[in-house]
């Protein structure tokens, strides 16, 4: 059998001081215990956080603090989420399945692995699961994969619906290690594959999500989330918008627009933002608006609609904002 | 239709074995716990074409609780397939050869599961690779097997009767691969008590795989005994016996404890028949009125060659669909290095319905002819090929209805002319064909001294209902209550001569010996009363002792069956009916079907969803509506799978790339629409006495047809190769 060390810390200093090279946190455990199961992920020592005090929502002081072990489902349920940050609250609940969000936490959803086949599938070479071995998606079936930040290493999407509201609404992630605890924007906390698809995250060993911050941002009460996919429910985002608008009468003045599924991290798109600002709210600003997401897209063999498909998956979210006006 | 005493044949009656299935009472091949049991893991190539050059076994042997682990160099010994059965033709672990990526090329055994999983991953081989076949595009055209082809007088060919149409059409369509995923995954239980051997193991046909089973390990037929209660789907994947269970029962043999192997969700995707990718294109000439001039009919199936079933997607569609005076069907395979493929739910109708009926949309929107119209001007009475009158059919009357049921009049044949909000809303139709099939079956009913009456019949119910069948058709030739019957089924031995559950035979087929076998058993227990010297009616003439209603009366003395046997002394009595096939019938027995469909298309993002369903269905007669109305919307919840999710394609090196339940997307609550099922009741006279035609397929055939149609409807796009997926439509 492969064994492996199962610890359950008490505290967040005891679990950091657990931690390292080889560990793996259990927070809901539905991506680990999965990948565990397929051998994409043999962890030595898992550490069970489950007892640790990260949980609670605060809005005391205008934004908002997730606790990393709170559910996603409760998350989705709060009022004060659901009224303040609706984008945070819809992309929850277009997540994964009823099932999965009760067990699912917060810190776990944004550290979830790629939903790529060959990743998944340790028969397959893959540099992000062996580093070095190769990457067959480039090549293979990718009607799935990235066309924004893709290297010649890897074209994986990162899966999580809400890190791309999260990276629309410029929260930040608060993470405690051995030499302390620090803040780093969600924005920068991916990295991107470039050679060393491995390293997914600027996290130190052992270092842990204790909170997720969302800044104040009152006119995020006019916000959405649209996710586009084959199947209805239960399903992977191939296209996905977070969209936020702040309008003046008619004109646009403040924007924040990040798609999913589209790259090998959430993607916020300023350049978007910048072209929706000081228009005024039409369909034909949106359509110009989206035009300037798709620079830089390089699609592989079978997902070139995935540029157009952007587009319209903004101008959609954008369009669904207006009637919640 | 025949009296019922009862009344219960066509009503809704509650599965008999619900109860204790919704308490997990019921227990499935998995579910069994010998004594002793050891737990087997499948090892399967990672290449997909080549051979095993060597396994490295050494530390797989050396984990903890590993008892065994068997390759293609310390084998299991089996014999080859029978060379006329299909499937696969060859046994596992009996050479090194790799035919397939998947291909079963080790096991190992440990005392629990979960460390016979480990170690399997232990295991690992090293591989002689040699290029996969896998192109179904590259290797097409492929072998003919064998042109059906009828002209008129004085036309030349078919390309003549075609050229010589004022309209013509030509359609293109493909599917890749598709799964069956049945609920339960492959699982065996095998027990062997002396030269004994128990295979618990989903089975439709549980006498042809104890049969099998007993040719593959070469012993006495007579000491295999294959059990299969409860089975929990089969779709055509469960007909043959695949490597797990031959391997799992051969292991248990060799290490003299009961062994079971239980496949991943990911081992079913590959170890087990798959549906084959297919492409196919049809040729339509017409009058510019859309009466069909001529029919023509390609296909290239899959076939690998590892042996599978073989894709034939004309012969039941476009060859007996519609009258046509010239025709040819062209049924192709192609050779490839990939997964055995088989039968699965309306095998070869789904797919070649998919095309014919896509081809005569176009030709609707190329003539201007409404669809229902279209199909009704082009409506057969006898098969266009062999000129033979269909047994009974009211396709005429199915337009008819579900055209009334879903509102069908005043659609404008103005594609992409209606919208709600942001959705592009279209509709559409498809006729539906399916054949019907009466196998020869036995069933044996037996009066009990507890008071019940036990039907059984060696053949599957895989979750469709057949329990309930046996038990309401028992129950209504006797004149008893439902609940005092028992069924049985699942166990090969029960009398010989039980029909596999394939075919949507499984109805039509066994009440016939339902029947009999009442009948017979009601003769046999008059007997016993007027021959039983304890017996109340001991020397009477039999004719003038009869049965009513699970009581034996004479010479106004009334008796219940249960006091009788009680009085007599004897434990039951009990009788075996048997029948005939329908095989020298002048006719030909077809299910027939309309569907109608609404379906909304995101004008930005292409997303196509199905609003509504309305299917009309001319099955015969039909036993248990609860079940038969659950049948059919479950066939149309899958039929929109195949249309709109559900395809995996092979790697130029033979993977699959959708084989897990992540990749290959099947529909989820939210895809089902709303779904209008209703039958007409007329029961095939020449079928049998009964009229059943059977009703477990003909559901899905033409729905991602009708599905097509509807999404061209509203976008003005033709989605040629499945599934309609929202990059298609952008």
């Amino acid at each position: 059998m492969r064994s492996y060390a199962f610890e359950r810390p008490g505290t967040v200093t005891d679990a950091v001081r657990r931690a390292g090279s080889g560990s793996a946190f259990l927070a809901g455990g539905t991506t680990l215990v999965d990948l565990m199961k397929l051998e994409v992920m043999t962890p030595d020592r898992v550490l069970d956080i489950n007892r640790l005090p990260l949980r609670g929502l605060d809005t005391t002081g205008g934004g908002l603090r997730i606790g990393a072990l709170e559910r996603m489902s409760d998350v989705a349920a709060d009022p004060r989420v659901r009224r303040a940050y609706p984008v945070l609250g819809q992309a929850l609940d277009l997540s994964a399945s009823g099932q999965l969000r009760t067990m699912a936490s917060i810190g776990g959803n944004l550290l979830q692995r790629t939903r790529c086949g060959y990743f998944r599938d340790v028969s397959t070479p893959c540099n992000k699961r062996l580093p070095g071995s190769g990457c067959p998606a480039i090549g293979g079936e990718n009607r799935t994969h990235a066309v924004l930040g893709a290297s010649g290493s890897c074209a994986a999407t990162h899966p999580s619906d809400l890190a791309v509201a999260l990276v629309a609404l410029d929260a930040k992630v608060r993470l405690q290690g051995r030499e302390g605890a620090r803040t780093v924007d969600l924005r920068d906390f991916y990295l991107l594959p470039g050679d060393t698809p491995h390293l997914e995250h600027d996290l130190r060993p052992g270092e842990l999500v204790t909170e997720v911050v969302v800044p104040a941002l009152p006119w995020a009460r006019r916000s959405t989330y649209v996710k586009i996919r084959d199947r209805r429910s239960f399903e992977f985002a191939l296209s996905s918008a977070a969209v936020a608008v702040r309008l003046d009468g008619d004109t646009i003045v403040e924007a924040r627009v990040a798609v999913g599924g589209m790259g090998t991290r959430p993607w916020r798109l300023t350049a978007v933002e910048r072209a929706l600002v000081g228009r005024r709210a039409t369909e034909e600003t949106y359509v110009a608006a989206a035009a300037t997401a798709v620079e830089g897209t390089r699609p592989l063999r079978h997902n070139a609609y995935k540029p157009e498909l952007m587009k319209r998956t903004l101008v959609r979210a954008l369009l669904e904002l207006e009637q919640t006006r | 239709m025949t009296t019922s005493p009862i009344g219960r044949i066509g009503r809704e009656t509650d599965r008999v074995d619900g109860p204790l299935k919704a308490a997990g009472g019921a227990r499935y091949a998995a579910d069994h716990q010998p004594e002793g049991l050891l737990h087997a893991h499948l090892v399967q190539a990672t290449v997909g074409r080549g051979s095993v050059r060597r396994v490295d076994v050494s530390r797989a042997e050396a984990a903890p609780g590993v008892v065994a682990v068997f390759t293609p160099f310390r084998p299991l010994p089996l014999n080859p397939p029978s060379p006329q059965q299909s499937g696969e033709n060859y046994s596992a672990l009996q050479d090194t050869a790799v035919r397939f990526r998947g291909q079963v090329i080790g096991l190992v055994v440990a005392d629990t599961p979960e460390r016979a999983r480990d170690a399997a991953a232990l295991v690992s081989a090293d591989y002689a690779v040699t290029p996969s076949r896998t192109s179904l595009a590259d290797g097409s055209p492929g072998v003919a097997q064998g042109v059906v082809q009828k002209l008129a007088d004085g036309v030349p060919s078919i390309d003549a009767a075609l050229a010589a149409s004022p309209v013509t059409v030509t359609t293109s369509v493909s599917q890749h691969a598709q799964h069956h995923i049945a609920m339960e995954p492959h699982a065996t239980t095998a027990v062997w008590v002396d030269d004994h051997l128990t295979v618990y193991t989903g089975a439709q046909a549980p006498q042809r795989a104890a049969a099998t089973i007993a040719a593959r390990l070469g012993v006495d037929p007579a000491k295999v005994r294959v059990l299969c209660r409860y089975t929990g789907g089969g779709f055509g994947q469960r007909s043959p016996v695949w490597n797990e269970a031959l391997l799992c029962a051969a292991a248990a043999r060799a290490l003299g404890r009961p062994v079971k192997v239980v496949l991943s969700r990911e081992q079913v995707f590959t170890a087990i028949g798959h549906r084959g990718a297919v492409r196919q294109t049809i040729r339509l000439g017409a009058d510019t009125d859309g009466r069909l001039l001529a029919l023509s009919h390609e296909s290239d199936g899959e076939l690998p060659a590892a042996g599978g079933w073989q894709m034939m997607p004309g012969r039941d569609t476009s060859a007996v669909m519609y009258r046509t005076p010239n025709i040819r069907i062209d049924q192709r395979l192609v050779t490839l290095d990939t997964p055995p493929t088989w039968s699965m739910r309306a095998p070869a109708e789904a797919p070649g319905m998919f095309a014919l009926e896509t081809a005569m949309d176009e030709l609707s929107v190329r003539t201007g002819v409404d669809p229902v119209e279209l199909r009704l001007r082009n409506h057969a009475t006898e098969d266009p090929v062999e000129g033979r009158p269909f047994s009974s059919k009211h396709l005429e009357e199915c337009y008819r209805v579900g055209a009334e049921r879903f509102g069908w009049s005043g659609r404008r044949a103005r594609p992409r002319s209606r919208t709600d909000g942001d959705w592009l809303v279209g509709t559409g139709m498809a006729s539906a064909i399916y054949p019907a099939w009466r196998q020869s079956a036995t069933a044996r009913v037996r009066f009990g001294d507890d008071g019940r009456v036990t039907v059984s019949s060696a053949t599957s119910d895989l979750g469709t209902g057949s329990f309930t069948v046996l038990a309401v058709v028992g129950a209504d030739e006797l004149g008893v209550p439902v609940g005092s019957v028992d069924a049985e089924v699942g166990d090969s031995a029960l009398p010989p001569g039980g029909v596999g559950a394939y075919g949507s035979s499984v109805t039509t087929s066994t009440v016939p010996a339902v029947q009999a076998a009442c009948r017979a058993a009601v003769e046999a227990l008059v007997r016993a009363a007027v021959e039983n010297p304890r017996s109340p009616f001991a020397g009477l003439d039999p004719a003038a002792v009869r049965y009513r209603r699970g009581r034996v009366e004479a010479r106004g003395r009334s008796v219940d069956f249960r006091t009788l046997l009680h009085a007599m002394g004897v434990p039951l009595v009990e009788a075996v009916g048997a029948t005939d096939p329908n095989t020298t019938s002048p006719y030909r027995f077809h299910c027939f079907g309309a569907h109608f469909c609404e379906v909304r298309v995101h004008r930005l993002t292409g997303e196509p969803r199905v609003a509504r369903f309305t299917s009309v269905f001319d099955v015969g007669r039909v036993v248990n509506a609860k079940a038969a109305r659950s049948q059919l919307r479950g066939s149309i919840i899958w039929g929109v799978g195949h249309a709109l999710l559900e395809a995996d394609p092979i790697e130029p090196d033979g993977r699959f790339a959708a084989a897990t339940m992540a990749d290959y997307l099947v529909p989820v609550h939210a895809d089902t629409p709303e779904i209008d099922v209703h039958w007409l009741d007329h029961p095939d006279p020449h079928i049998s006495e009964f009229g059943a035609r059977g009703l477990g397929e003909i559901g899905l055939v033409s729905v991602a047809a009708a599905i097509g149609n509807a999404v061209f409807d509203a976008t003005g796009t033709r989605v040629h190769d499945l599934p309609i997926t929202l990059d298609k439509l952008l």
